[in-house]
């Protein structure tokens, strides 16, 4: 048995290709986590194709979870085939899961991966998911991350992605707080054409701590990436985003582009921003943003005509966030993870409102 | 077909390029240690505090390790064979004629006595480590304002105290490990006081040249404007190109008190063996306003981010800040902002340049503090690439505590679009004159904010590095 | 046939991926006003930038001949300094350049039209004048902010400042209100009095040539001139449009 009070520190996690001033302590993030105390045994590793993928927390976050986790699972999905069912990775935080996922997406092949972490809050646990994917040429994959853990728990989740020739990556996130949660994602559009959406939204409040770190390398020839990060920061809550879009030399025809909206609600906030352009050949677009503020005036105008206050149009965004986040949830445990986060954040009431609303629209649809 | 030359072609590099011999001059021997601090500060026969001071700083140095993880490298800089202290053999002048030929030949090609005679209130002139010239207009002396350099006001009665007072108060010698490399070896420089409510209608000026060869340029700069005064300081540098490394690590401090409004410019022109590793910060009162104009053309590396602390309720600030780096040349530059005040702005405004191998990185902190209810910032920043060799990195931080802060951020990187290239040859302008025409008007939000014979300047800079393209 | 100005002779071009022209022949004499008609996406435009030597389309075969001078090979701010000027549908954004600064610019660089800074000052004011230009607008950035129809007024200001020996107006007229589209073909008219150039007009619109005499009319379908006639023709295709011509470019691998 593994002794649980041993931990280990991992330093350096989630630290961006190029960074700022050390004294903004927005560089990474040190985490603490259990130590690995199963010496001896012999676990299921991924092909070693994957040790090749960069991961968006770094090397050592991974070599801790491939350590940690019990055995790594693969999956491939065969060429030219559209795979029906969701690869679904679901990690309960209670237990403090670590799971460890390989997916090879033959060429042409298409494939949802879910990974959702949550709980009820039992236990200050360390819980982890390490997805590394290699997309061959002209490979669908969408992966969508729901993440809400307890308010004592902590959430390691890290993303690597490779895509060859025309693939299209499309990864859509949901960091719906707890007391630490990090994702780091990183994506290689290493073939031509290949392209990369990446949609996060996120809420945290109470003294919840979120860091984020995105990484899109751009590598072949015409990609296109698209990165949004949307997110409401309420009460004590500390988040840092670092987003980089790597424009490599060679990378002719490529556009890239980023953007950061934060919406501030609580006196104690502390955001942190950095976008970052690294640009190493000449036919290229990059362009990112930020916008850091509350609720605009205009729009706050706008809903006091309509009876709101303050207080009400800051729920109302807050609502809408969560809103997405169930109905985008492809399958039961994310589900499950998102609506469980609404009830701790916005109560009962109103989360199972607006869960059946959203399942008479999917009852519409079909 | 025989070309028409426009106006501003005729420039060429000997204009910033050439040297003159430091004969004569006393050099101290390469190195830092205690004894060369003490020498440069029994020279300039300092109160005992400064000498203090300058012992602290040399200790901080050493103990100081380099940042890790910063951007260009600075492994070319040996200090060890750096010269601290070069200074010509002459006596400080305030009239033109007084100076050495050598030393007035040298500034009368850069134009210096001319500009002065025609739109400046105050020049003075550094050469290596000693202003060699200080002279300003009787009308402006009689308002009360003091423009001489910091030795000199370190031996009047009236003045040491105010140098005591404010002296490395902004910049700690703790801020890195140039900073305290300044404290310890600072030379020349200039400090001017601007009593409260006076307005200067032109501005004073500074000029700084390292003829010296493998040595280091260590000024420091300290402006006060008292409350309600209003003050547009300008500052140029060039030093001739050689093959050893030279050292710029200046200090400049800028106190600007409640309702006050300083204008700081640069036109920065270092040769490319140059680590240009300089510190400025600006801290504004209430209702005051900062205004930076920056370009940076030469040097090898350059760390610069000028930092201003928004202290005051209502105060903000400008900065508009172009680079040009072409061949051999890494720069780091860009901007730092701290608003502390309640409804402060700030507006940052960049544009970078990069060609022929050049290496640029735009760098900038914007920081809101707890109590700066609805402060105000916005950050724009333009990257042109202008081949595929050349590269522009983006490193935008913000840290905001406020939630009624409003913060906006935005970059560009691109190339010059070939439609523009086309639609501009399609009306006769060569495929170089068209580039040109481009570039110049990226840089043009810049050099309008410039006085027009330094516009005059960047634009023959400008040009200059344009037609050194290959292709 | 007054002397022949422009001879485009047997020009096959296109862009890297794509050809778009076919063989085609056009001839305009110094002075004479033509009419370059066609549906959308027939390759009208790129013939006016194969004419300007727009570098995006490689040209495969054929010459083009300017005032006796074989200019094939030449790049666009040699053909614009030789006398050809190419409007375009869409003006570029020039940031940081004043407008003035730029007319300033391309006026010096032709011997012809040198002059102190007095007269140059003189000569912009009155053609502004005449194009119901605010003088304000020369102290703008060249294109940056300016509406549609005050981009197509600015590029007849460049047309009566260069005073080129051929125009080349591509969709000149399109997406212009009434009153902007008064000024454009005022414009083009004091073009063709007061320079006396010749004129190809790329247009849709037949609205803007009835206060032009034209010369000849030429249609363009899918690469290919199919037809050329008189004034007349402008009429006829008015009324019956572009769809008895599609046949021809159908089966004829050379126009006409």
């Amino acid at each position: 048995m593994a002794d649980e009070n041993a931990t280990v520190v991992l330093d350096r996690v989630n630290e961006p290709p190029a960074q700022t001033w050390n004294r903004l302590r927005a560089n990474d993030i040190t985490l603490t986590v259990p130590k690995i105390s199963r010496k001896g045994d012999v676990y299921f590793a991924l092909p070693q194709l994957f040790s090749h993928i960069e991961c968006g927390m770094g090397e050592k976050v991974t070599s801790w979870v491939t350590s940690q986790a019990a055995d790594a699972r693969y999956v491939e999905v065969p060429a030219h085939t559209v795979r029906e069912e969701p690869i679904v990775v679901a990690v309960d935080t209670d237990k403090g899961e670590v799971a460890d996922t390989g997916v090879m997406v033959r060429a042409g092949a298409t494939v949802s991966i879910v990974v959702a972490a949550g709980g009820r809050n039992a236990g200050s646990t360390t819980s982890a998911s390490l997805l590394r994917v290699v997309a061959e040429e002209g490979a669908h994959v969408t992966i969508t991350e729901v993440v809400g853990v307890g308010s004592s728990q902590q959430h390691l989740e890290s993303v690597g992605v490779d895509a060859d020739d025309d693939a299209r990556i499309e990864v859509r996130q949901y960091a719906l707080g707890g007391g630490t949660v990090a994702f780091g994602t990183a994506v290689s559009l290493s073939g031509d054409r290949a392209r990369a959406n990446i949609g996060l939204r996120y809420f945290a409040d109470g003294k919840d701590r979120l860091d984020v770190n995105h990484v899109v390398r751009q590598r072949g020839k015409n990609t296109i990436a698209h990165v949004r990060e949307n997110g409401i920061l309420d009460d004590a809550a500390e988040k840092a985003l670092r987003a980089t879009i790597d424009l490599v030399h060679g990378a002719r025809g490529s556009k890239g582009d980023e953007a950061e909206n934060v919406l501030v609600f609580g006196d104690d906030v502390v955001n942190k921003t950095v976008p970052v352009i690294l640009c190493d050949e000449d036919d290229v677009q990059g362009n990112h943003g930020a916008t850091i503020g509350t609720v605009g005036p205009e729009q706050m105008d706008y809903l006091a005509d309509r009876g709101l206050s303050r207080k009400d149009a800051e729920a109302l965004f807050v609502r809408a966030l969560f809103e997405d986040a169930i109905i985008n949830a492809p399958e039961a445990h994310a589900h499950d993870v998102a609506v469980r986060q609404a009830e701790r954040v916005l109560g009962a009431q109103v989360a199972h409102d607006f869960d059946a609303s959203a399942q008479l629209a999917e009852g519409e649809e079909a | 077909m025989t070309k028409e030359r426009t106006q501003v072609a005729d420039v060429d590099r000997s204009l910033y390029d050439f040297t003159k011999s430091e004969e004569g001059y006393e050099r101290y021997a390469d190195g830092l240690t205690p004894d060369i601090v003490r020498a440069i500060s029994a020279k300039k026969d300092e109160p005992q505090w400064m000498l203090d001071l300058r012992l602290k700083a040399l200790d901080e140095y050493h103990r100081r390790p380099m940042a890790t993880n910063w951007g260009p490298s600075i492994a070319g800089l040996d200090l060890d064979h750096i010269s601290t202290y070069v200074s010509p053999k002459t006596k400080q002048a305030s009239s033109w004629d007084d100076v050495p030929a050598d030393i007035k030949d040298t500034f009368e090609r850069l134009g210096i006595p001319e500009a002065e005679r025609e739109s400046l209130a105050g020049v003075g002139a550094q050469y290596d480590s000693e202003i060699v010239y200080h002279n300003m207009r009787e009308e402006v002396a009689k308002q009360g304002v003091v423009y001489t350099t910091i030795e000199d006001a370190l031996h009047d009665p009236t003045w040491e105290p105010v140098v005591h007072e404010y002296f490395g108060t902004l910049i700690p010698m703790t801020d890195h490990k140039f900073a305290a490399l300044h404290y310890a070896v600072w030379s020349g420089g200039s400090f001017v006081y601007v009593p409260a409510g006076v307005s200067l209608d032109y501005p004073l000026q500074s000029y700084f040249r390292l003829n010296a060869q493998g040595a280091g340029q260590f000024e420091h700069t300290l402006i006060i404007v008292e409350p309600g005064a209003n003050l547009h300081f300008i500052e140029g540098c060039s030093a001739p190109k050689y093959y050893e490394a030279n050292l710029h690590a200046g200090a400049v401090e800028l106190f600007v008190k409640d309702g006050a409004r300083l204008r700081y410019s640069t036109i920065e022109n270092w040769s490319k063996n140059m680590y240009n590793l300089n510190t400025k910060h600006a801290t504004v009162g209430a209702d005051a306003k900062m205004e930076w104009v920056s370009g940076s053309f030469g040097s090898h590396v350059s760390y610069l981010y000028p930092t201003t602390i928004l202290a005051g309720d209502r105060s903000s600030c400008e900065f508009t800040g172009i680079t040009f780096s072409g061949a051999t040349q890494d720069l780091d530059t860009g901007c730092k902002v701290i608003l502390n005040g309640r409804d402060t702005t700030a507006s940052v405004s960049t544009k970078s340049i990069s060609k022929d191998g050049g290496i640029n990185t735009f760098r900038s902190s914007v920081v809101v503090g707890r109590h700066a209810d609805n402060a105000r910032c916005t950050v724009s920043c333009q990257s042109l690439m202008l081949d595929n060799i050349s590269r522009s990195d983006t490193i935008p931080a913000m840290d905001v505590r406020n939630p009624s802060a409003s913060v906006g951020h935005e970059a560009t990187i691109g190339r010059i679009s070939d439609d523009t290239i086309l639609y501009l040859m399609s009306r006769g302008c060569s495929e170089q004159e068209a580039r040109t025409l481009v570039v110049n008007g990226f840089a043009n939000p810049v050099s309008k904010e410039l006085p027009m014979e330094y516009a005059v300047e960047m634009n023959n800079l400008i040009k200059l590095e344009m037609e050194g393209a290959i292709g | 046939m007054a002397d022949t100005l422009l001879d485009v002779s047997g020009i096959s071009a296109g862009t890297e991926d794509k050809p778009i022209l076919h063989g085609v022949d056009l001839k305009v004499g110094a002075g004479e006003t033509h009419v370059l008609m066609g549906p959308n996406g027939a390759g009208k435009s790129t013939l006016g930038h194969v004419i300007m030597g727009d570098p995006t389309y490689k040209v495969t075969s054929g010459t083009i001949t300017f005032d006796g001078q074989d200019i094939t090979e030449l790049s666009p701010d040699k053909r614009s300094l030789a006398g050809i000027f190419l409007s375009y549908q869409a003006p570029v954004e020039v940031p940081g350049v004043p407008l003035y600064s730029f007319l300033r610019s391309i006026s010096q660089m032709r011997p012809e039209l040198k002059c102190t800074a007095r007269e140059f000052r003189r000569r912009v004011g009155a053609i502004a004048d005449e194009l119901n230009l605010d003088q304000s607008f020369l102290m703008r950035e060249l294109n940056v902010g300016f509406s549609g129809g005050e981009k197509k007024k600015i590029e007849m200001l460049q047309l009566l400042l260069l005073q080129p020996k051929l125009a080349i107006l591509d969709e000149t007229d399109s997406g212009l209100d009434v009153d902007a589209l008064a000024t454009v073909s005022h414009g083009i008219q004091r073009y063709r009095e007061t320079v006396g150039g010749a004129l190809i007009m790329i247009t849709h619109n037949t609205r803007i040539l009835e206060r032009l005499t034209v010369d000849r009319t030429h249609v363009m379908v899918k690469g290919h001139l199919v037809a050329e006639g008189p004034a007349s023709l402008i009429d006829d295709i008015d009324k019956n449009g572009f769809e008895r011509f599609g046949s021809q470019a159908a089966g004829e691998g050379d126009a006409r």
